[in-house]
């Protein structure tokens, strides 16, 4: 349906922004938050009556906001369309965000630059905003490098720190890798579809090639954005940003927009088999990586980052083995549970004057009650021990590993199938695996922070957080239990009378289907039992390790059990210092080398320079015949009157 | 519109400068006063182009007038799309630069304004200009003011600076002017020749053959001016030793004409070798790219960084107008004036730290974000248009750039072993590590700059913007913005002239050009053989066949 009202969606945090960051400096404080909180809640109601008013068959609002470019054959319009997908991801963002936005009010409070934290956040859900509504590949760009921006400005926010700013640096140009295979992507369905529109492309019939080339290069962009193997070496140093910053950007929306797009574009990557076997093994492997290198870490957001790398890359197992349902569910659960961590984090650090170290915490639980409960229930979600919504949405994932055929190459002809088939269960162990890794990580960053004896200095007095951080704690805890209900089981499902809400249901026409069919169930109790016997053994490690009481004296056990493997984990797999190595430090050697020796030597010393010369000497030589002594001239004359007179007699 | 409208907006700026030559010498402001309204004068003058635009045929705004018959030469001006933007930016960054130089310039500051309004005015000209002599009087007419700008009120090796800059474009247009003479000579019998380049373009195209060399003595001027790789060394000496006025000038303005004379002379003049060539000048603006881009990451001193950084822009510009599609080429165009807005923009604002700061060093700068806040934040928001970041004015420009060079199929295919790859895509494809490139050398500079601690060059402490050097800010940043989010406008007016240019050059034997001949708009040429100092005997050697038409 036609609408005239969606552009407000984005546009009134654009506006707020624009308040904040133009007159923010000026206005008295109370104003502008309530210019930067009012402009994401009226986004939020706004999103919520529309989200509500959409019925019947694949039901959706579109605006065409305007034509922002045409030539040729190109034609690119601000379009925004909200379905069910794109709206449940507008309530996130704004959901989310205004709680966040609600957080850091009083999180920033001290910091001169609020106003200027302020006009980022806004700046940052109108861009997430344009991301998940724009119909189109180039608007949803805009959106994607307009996350990227404020994500470096807010990364680099206490912008003195040249370690910060480095951070929020790396950030943009790892994501300007990504962003690169994006383009590339575009120019591909372009070019084989004739339109940059989502409704056009996938309509569209794609060849195996092109679709494979467009999923290939477009996934290299979501690799940058989504943080997954080889291009997450940003997201763990984004952590300089604000802790709501991480929250929300790095948590739970920014960095899922990778597993959006590629749910949005599921009609061409389902065209390209080949293509979903590397999403599934890239999110596979980085899931494991995220995990393993979580084990050993011992700054409270550097846990909560490789853990979201982690669950990024569970989200990218679900959409690779065609389980776009399921990827995107856990993307909302995600969003609950670890944007609730991340402010829990935030809360623990704020309580403790800035402390980050788990070494130096401990025994919280009698100090801030709120974070801990809440915190709690977080890590119960995310690793599974109770069911609770990380549960349902990362079983439903690895169950559809197990029996995908998302990567058969010939179930594109007819007839034939057979190819990969073992990919999917080796996908399901190393996933299940890695989920008893999670459950052992985060009840250890659980157990160190919040049980046991306070370990930080006399001077330090943990307390509480006011109500605008822990009300958003308690609600975002209780939707990482009440998100539950998106993941049921069918059976219990309907044994409850909620099957309307069921995710897979109500997102049914949003998906296109891998070709061969649906992938047929499996056991269900059977599937539950390993998942959570996994979870109770990575929970009852942690425990054993980091029992209260013990402080840190598991580091010292894992440490002395496997050295070479604690070491690797700690200094995370050394990958920043093979980068350096690969790729850094080379390039810019070869910048200086060939800024020496072609640019100033060849082009502009010999080429540029040495002809100049050329030309003078020639010159300088020239002008001893012109020295104005008329004897040389009359000497000269005479040699040359001889000359050609032998000349002429020679010749005859 | 009277029919002089143009010839008013051209020669203000003239005016103006002899105006300032008739005032006393002395100080008091009086001279930049003039220079300044005499520039706001030639902008308001230059809005009802801009309003009024609607060409009847390929030129708005014509006028023509005898100059010398006998020689066909004539006074003849006249606007397509692709000049109009040219002329409004160059009429646009005029005040600008009066302003910005307010405080800089204290020494010779008669001669200073006088330099600038004629330097306005030649480029004006070459831009309106529709006969080949008065396109070449106006092009040589820009390098002396552009000389004297750098060679007098230039800092230290500004002598070893001008005279690069003279010598290297002067060699370029010698040999383009020769190419005009032939032109000439071979336009119409004797007594009956022009150098009009409209009558000279209905003609059609000359036979293959003969285009290569005249091409090549075009092409060479038009390449030093961009500059293409390797011919621009001379940039970074010129930006680096000259007045932020003149960089803003010289990367604004000034670079443009070499594209603009590729655009509008050397390729649609000879089609069948620009066409042949293409391929190549895709090839020198991808490596101008790259090249340019890895130039800038060496660089420790901050002019010569965004001098080096105008050789990838402008790379990315002579991509566009290489791949021979309307995308492209319109991309190529809207880039160009993105170029002299960000890039105008970067060197003005490296001119106010210099003010300020004394310094071009990378290496002493840091912390200023947080002594000069929003001059830190302006300068952010002009490094995000010089990247190409969405919703600034350079994405939509690169976009189309690298969208219509992907879609190129008229490039051809190069073939390595048993792969093919197609030209197109794979200049896209490198041209395209451009956004990767250019991210990293910007935000590092802005790093080393703006961030971090305190250094050297912040000790005496940096001043925040002024209410002028806002003034001058505030245009460029609307532009920037506007341009980013609604550059229909501008591509409309560029729509024709740029479907002309893909028409005639991407198939100069197509039916336009049959059309023209068929209706018999191009008429035999040359009853009698050409003059015979022309072409130069390094010219003649290819073209045999001369003497016998």
């Amino acid at each position: 349906m036609e609408v005239s009202w969606l552009h407000l969606v984005p546009l009134l945090p654009l506006a707020g922004a624009a308040v904040c960051g133009l007159a923010g400096k000026w206005l008295p404080k109370g104003w502008l938050y309530a210019v930067a909180l009012t402009s994401v809640l009226l986004s939020f109601l706004i999103g919520v009556t529309a989200f509500s008013r959409l019925e019947g068959e694949n039901p959706q609002f579109h605006e065409l906001v305007y034509n922002w470019f045409a030539v040729g054959a190109l034609h690119v319009d601000f379009g925004l369309t909200l379905d069910r997908l794109s709206g449940t991801l507008v309530l996130v963002i704004t959901g989310v965000g205004f709680l966040i936005h609600l957080y850091s009010a009083a999180y920033i409070d001290d910091d001169p630059g609020y106003w200027r934290y302020f006009a980022y956040l806004n700046l940052f859900v109108a861009a997430m905003l344009t991301l998940v509504l724009g119909d189109n590949l180039v608007a949803m760009f805009v959106g994607w490098e307009g996350v990227g921006l404020c994500s470096y400005l807010l990364i680099g926010f206490w912008f003195d720190d040249d370690a910060k700013a480095y951070a929020g640096r790396k950030a943009f140009v790892v994501n300007r890798i990504g962003d690169f295979g994006f383009l590339i992507g575009i120019f591909v369905l372009f070019a084989a579809t004739g339109s940059v529109n989502f409704a056009q492309i996938n309509l569209a019939p794609l060849s195996l090639g092109l679709a494979s080339a467009a999923a290939a290069l477009l996934f290299l962009g979501a690799c940058g954005k989504s943080a997954q193997l080889p291009l997450y070496i940003w997201l763990p140093d984004a952590m300089a940003g604000p802790t709501p910053v991480s929250a929300l950007i790095h948590a739970a929306t920014m960095v899922t927009a990778g597993v959006y797009m590629v749910a949005r574009l599921s009609h061409v990557y389902v065209s390209a088999p080949g293509v979903m076997a590397v999403v599934a093994v890239v999110g596979c492997l980085t899931a494991l990586w995220g995990a393993l290198i979580g084990t050993a870490q011992n700054d409270i957001k550097k846990v909560l980052a490789y853990s979201t790398v982690s669950q990024l890359g569970f989200m990218f197992i679900g959409v690779g083995v065609g389980a776009f349902f399921a990827g995107t569910m856990h993307l909302v659960t995600h969003a609950f549970f670890k944007a609730c961590l991340f402010l829990g984090s935030g809360a623990v650090i704020h309580g403790l004057s800035g402390e980050q170290d788990m070494t130096r915490m401990g025994g919280l639980r009698k100090y801030m009650p709120h974070t801990r409960a809440t915190f709690a229930i977080a890590t119960i979600a995310i690793t599974g021990v109770l069911p609770l919504s990380g549960f349902f949405s990362k079983d439903e994932i690895l169950a559809q590993a197990w029996h995908t055929r998302a990567f058969d190459f010939l179930t594109l002809t007819p007839g034939g199938e057979g190819h990969l088939t073992w990919l999917g269960p080796l996908i399901y162990a190393v996933g299940t695996l890695t989920a008893g890794i999670t459950s052992f990580y985060m009840w250890r960053c659980y157990l160190v922070t919040f049980e046991g004896e306070f370990r930080g200095g006399a001077d330090v007095h943990p307390h509480e957080s006011p109500w605008p951080m822990t009300a958003p704690l308690w609600i975002l805890a209780a939707l990482s239990i009440v998100a539950l209900v998106l993941g049921l089981p069918e059976p219990w499902a309907r044994a409850l009378h909620l099957e309307d809400l069921s995710w897979e249901r109500f997102t049914e026409g949003s998906f296109a289907q891998v070709r061969g069919g649906p992938p047929r169930g499996g056991n269900l109790l059977l599937g539950f039992g390993i998942a959570w016997v996994v979870a109770l053994i990575g929970g009852l490690t942690a425990w054993t390790l980091y029992k209260p009481g013990t402080a840190m004296a598991g580091d010292e056990r894992f440490a002395r059990t496997a050295p070479g493997l604690h070491r690797a984990f700690v200094n995370k797999l050394y990958v920043d210092e093979f980068y350096g190595w690969l790729i850094l430090r080379p390039t810019w050697r070869f910048a200086r080398g060939l800024w020496r020796w072609a640019d100033s030597t060849l082009i502009d010393g010999l080429f540029v320079n040495g002809a100049a010369q050329l030309v003078e000497s020639v010159a300088s030589g020239a002008r001893r015949f012109q020295n104005g002594n008329v004897q040389r001239y009359a000497a000269v004359l005479a040699v040359g009157v001889a000359a050609l007179v032998v000349v002429f007699l020679v010749r005859g | 519109m009277p029919s002089f409208a143009l010839s008013l907006v051209v020669f203000l700026p003239l005016a103006g400068a002899v105006l300032v030559m008739l005032l006393p010498r002395g100080e008091g402001g009086q001279h930049k006063g003039v220079a300044l309204v005499t520039s706001l004068v030639t902008l308001a003058a230059s809005l009802p182009l801009w309003l009024d635009f609607h060409p009847a045929g390929k030129y708005a705004f014509e006028q023509k007038a005898e100059w010398a018959p006998a020689l066909g030469i004539s006074y003849h001006i006249g606007l397509d799309g692709v000049a109009l933007l040219l002329v409004m930016l160059t009429t646009f960054l005029g005040p600008i630069v009066i302003l910005s130089s307010w405080k800089s310039i204290q020494s010779r500051v008669k001669e200073y304004c006088v330099a600038l309004l004629v330097l306005e005015t030649a480029m004006l000209g070459t831009l309106a200009a529709l006969d080949l002599v008065l396109f070449y009087v106006f092009w040589e007419a820009m390098l002396i003011p552009m000389y004297l700008l750098i060679g007098v009120w230039g800092s230290e090796r500004r002598i070893y600076a001008a005279v690069k800059f003279f010598l290297f474009t002067f060699v370029g247009s010698v040999l383009m002017l020769l190419a005009i003479f032939w032109l000439w000579s071979n336009s119409g019998p004797a007594g009956a020749r022009t150098f009009d380049y409209v009558t000279i373009l209905s003609q059609g195209a000359l036979p293959a053959e003969k285009q290569k060399w005249l091409f090549l003595a075009f092409a060479l001027a038009f390449a030093i001016k961009v500059p293409i790789f390797p011919l621009h060394t001379w940039l970074p000496d010129a930006h680096t030793e000259a007045p932020a006025a003149g960089s803003i000038l010289l990367a604004g303005v000034m670079l443009k004409m070499g594209t603009f004379g590729f655009i509008r002379y050397a390729m649609p003049l000879f089609p069948h070798a620009a066409k042949e060539w293409a391929p190549v000048i895709g090839v020198l603006g991808v490596i101008g790219i790259v090249y340019g881009s890895f130039m800038c990451m060496a660089q420790t001193d901050l002019k010569r960084l965004i001098a080096y950084s105008s050789v990838a822009h402008l790379g990315f510009v002579m991509l566009g107008l290489s791949a021979l599609t309307v995308e492209a080429a319109s991309g190529a165009v809207l880039q160009m004036v993105n170029h002299g807005i960000s890039t105008g923009a970067l060197f003005l604002m490296i001119g106010y730290l210099y003010e300020r700061t004394h310094t071009r060093d990378l290496a002493a700068y840091g912390g200023l974000a947080r002594v000069a806040p929003a001059l830190a934040a302006v300068f952010v928001v002009i490094t995000l248009s010089s990247i190409g970041l969405p919703g600034t004015n350079g994405f939509v420009g690169e976009f189309l750039i690298l969208i219509g060079t992907f879609t190129a199929r008229g490039l051809g295919t190069w073939q390595i072993g048993s792969f093919e790859f197609g030209k197109g895509v794979t200049l896209s494809v490198i041209g395209a590590t451009g956004v990767i490139l250019g991210a990293v050398y910007m935000l590092w500079m802005v790093q080393r700059v703006f961030f971090g601690p305190m250094r050297k060059a912040a000790q005496h402490g940096v001043p925040d913007l002024t209410v002028r050097e806002w003034a001058t800010v505030i245009p460029l940043l609307v532009a920037i913005v506007w341009i980013g989010a609604y550059p229909q406008p501008l591509l409309n007016v560029i729509k024709a002239p740029v479907d002309d240019f893909v028409q005639r050059v991407a198939r100069p034997d197509g039916p336009r050009v049959r059309q023209l001949r068929q209706r018999g708009e191009a008429p035999p040429r040359g009853g009698e053989a050409p003059i015979q100092f022309l072409p130069p005997a390094k010219m003649a050697q290819p073209q045999p066949g001369l003497e016998g038409r």
